[in-house]
């Protein structure tokens, strides 16, 4: 089942970009990555989900409602968290969180004192003196404290430092093992690489690619290295798959897209004094889905 | 009924020092009617020779000075500015200060609708301003009380005091749908300074052709002190006129506000 469903969503600003004819769906249950660089559309494509700015064209549902006429109904199920949090600044931690639980009709105190526990957050201090780090963590509470089937995270770690950022990410995947369905915008690759299952990539306001991390990375190339006792002729790899090899020395270099075995066999056929094979990660795949068009 | 208490905790301050401000100037205006009215004669000779323009300006009417109510309505008019610059502030920032304080987004993302919302903050803004009438008039009436010198008539008395209340709905819908008409409003005082002086001194400088038509264009002309001492009411056009601004501006606000783009920071 589809969580979100985003069908031919465009918004335009006047005749600045803003995003056109995105599609993707969103799975129920699964961690989806949203990435691309600052100004692709990411946030415009979010704020449109939670309504909060209106498509110019195209729809999109949640949990198979219009995520416009419907909105208020959706965001009872609706946890998000924004890159900057701004909150009532001569509020305490505590009667902000109260008064955000207060919008659902449940008793979330509970949880409240759970994952400020988690977040090691000070509840009794004002908003207004809290540092940046600390106010993200109060917006992951207030994000996460009604127990939301949908998560949406617009470029959610910054400002955390490194030890929060890893338990806000398992407090993350706690919430997903319990059912909960994840969109996380980023621009960070690696954690992208680390929580979810599949990405969407954007690129100036249009979706590149929808792909499972996964697959993404089969279907793309590998990096050899191989060293060998004198340099080698330039013409022994040249078989279909290999792109942009490069003799120096006694080291040879080339990307490999294509059956592994073929150049495997070619490389048992020499002598070599060593060999690097490497995965791209995910940063190389998404230069090379924006280069590719640049 | 969280957002219509969380506002209204938000505007309690401001609003408890705009409420003492009146009634400290009441006080101070009325303490000065028992001396004023033993010298009533002699003043109002004084005054009788400032040209008339200017005497309506300041809301002087010669006739009626002497009694309390008459003196009442000199400084009610400088009350009446200020409360609607407090008005004003107030219909200003209820959408405006979500955006300029960058809250929009958490109030948004809640499972409320944006007529929820404006309605709650408009019921708070309400709220804050009745309870500053109501404040305002017992302390103005019990101050009434102490100084006078003859009888007089209690609901007139009301009558002029809760023309501040009109004026102050005028212009809180006014504030409202600017501020829901602006993209992003940097200082509310930046706003509803000007356009409450520029009304207060349209009416001041249209009164003096004393055309009847011209009082439509400013809130402040909509209530003569004169005609309420007189007919114990209200003109009837004029309370009509209020309502429909009130009505239209309220209305086009949530037309507006239900469309707009909240966009991000």
């Amino acid at each position: 089942m589809n969580v979100i469903e985003i069908n031919n969503l465009t918004k335009t600003y006047g005749k600045a970009r803003g995003i056109s004819d995105v599609s993707f769906n969103v799975e129920e249950g699964e961690i989806f990555g949203f990435i691309g660089p600052n100004g692709a559309g990411k946030s415009t494509t979010i704020r449109t989900l939670l309504s909060l700015i209106y498509p110019t064209s195209g729809s999109a549902t949640i949990f198979g409602k219009d995520c416009i006429k419907d909105a208020p109904e959706i965001k009872k199920h609706i946890g998000y968290l924004p890159s900057e949090v701004f909150y009532y600044d001569n509020m305490k931690v505590k009667d902000l969180l109260k008064y955000s639980a207060s919008f659902y009709k449940k008793d979330c105190s509970q949880r409240i004192k759970e994952l400020a526990e988690i977040m090691d957050l000070d509840l009794n201090k004002k908003i207004d003196d809290l540092s940046l780090g600390n106010k993200k963590k109060v917006g992951i509470v207030q994000g996460l404290l009604h127990s939301p089937k949908l998560i949406i995270l617009d470029e959610p770690t910054s400002g955390l430092d490194p030890l929060m950022q890893q338990k806000f990410f398992e407090l993350l995947e706690e919430e997903n093992k319990k059912g909960a369905t994840i969109l996380f915008s980023s621009h960070i690759l690696t954690e992208v690489q680390r929580l979810c299952n599949r990405v969407a990539i954007i690129k100036e306001g249009k979706i590149v690619t929808v792909e499972k991390i996964s697959t993404l990375k089969e279907n793309t190339y590998k990096k050899f290295k191989i060293e060998t006792k004198a340099p080698l002729d330039p013409n022994y790899f040249n078989i279909t798959g290999v792109n942009k090899l490069e003799v120096k020395d006694n080291i040879t270099s080339f990307l490999y897209r294509g059956n592994i075995n073929l150049v495997m066999k070619k490389i048992a056929e020499m002598e070599i004094v060593n060999l690097w094979i490497e995965e791209p990660d995910l940063e190389e795949i998404f230069m090379h889905y924006y280069e590719k068009e640049a | 009924m969280n957002i219509f208490l969380h506002e209204l905790k938000a505007y309690r301050n401001s609003t408890i020092i705009w409420t003492i401000s009146y009634i400290a100037l009441i006080v101070i205006f009325l303490s000065m009617y028992s001396s004023f009215s033993q010298d009533a004669e002699g003043l109002v000779k004084i005054l009788g020779n400032y040209p008339e323009a200017i005497r309506n300006a300041f809301g002087i009417n010669i006739d009626n000075l002497v009694s309390i109510e008459g003196f009442y309505s000199f400084p009610l008019s400088f009350i009446t500015l200020c409360a609607a610059i407090q008005a004003m502030n107030l219909g200003t920032s209820i959408v405006s200060k979500e955006v300029r304080e960058k809250t929009a987004d958490f109030l948004l993302t809640k499972p409320v609708t944006r007529s929820q919302i404006l309605t709650a903050k408009l019921l708070g803004a309400f709220v804050s301003l009745v309870m500053t009438n109501i404040l305002y008039f017992a302390g103005a009436s019990l101050m009434a009380f102490q100084v006078k010198t003859d009888d007089f008539s209690l609901k007139i008395f009301f009558l002029l005091s809760l023309t501040i209340f009109f004026v102050q709905l005028i212009f809180m819908a006014l504030g409202i749908i600017i501020s829901v008409m602006v993209k992003k409003l940097k200082m509310v005082l930046a706003v509803s300074l000007p356009v409450v002086f520029a009304f207060y001194f349209v009416g001041a400088f249209f009164d003096t052709t004393g055309e009847e038509v011209k009082r439509y264009f400013t809130p402040f002309k909509y209530f003569d002190t004169a005609y309420i001492m007189k007919h114990a009411g209200y003109e009837a056009s004029f309370l009509i006129a209020g309502a429909v601004i009130i009505f239209l501006a309220i209305g086009a606000s949530y037309f507006v506000y239900a469309r707009k783009d909240i966009h991000a920071v």
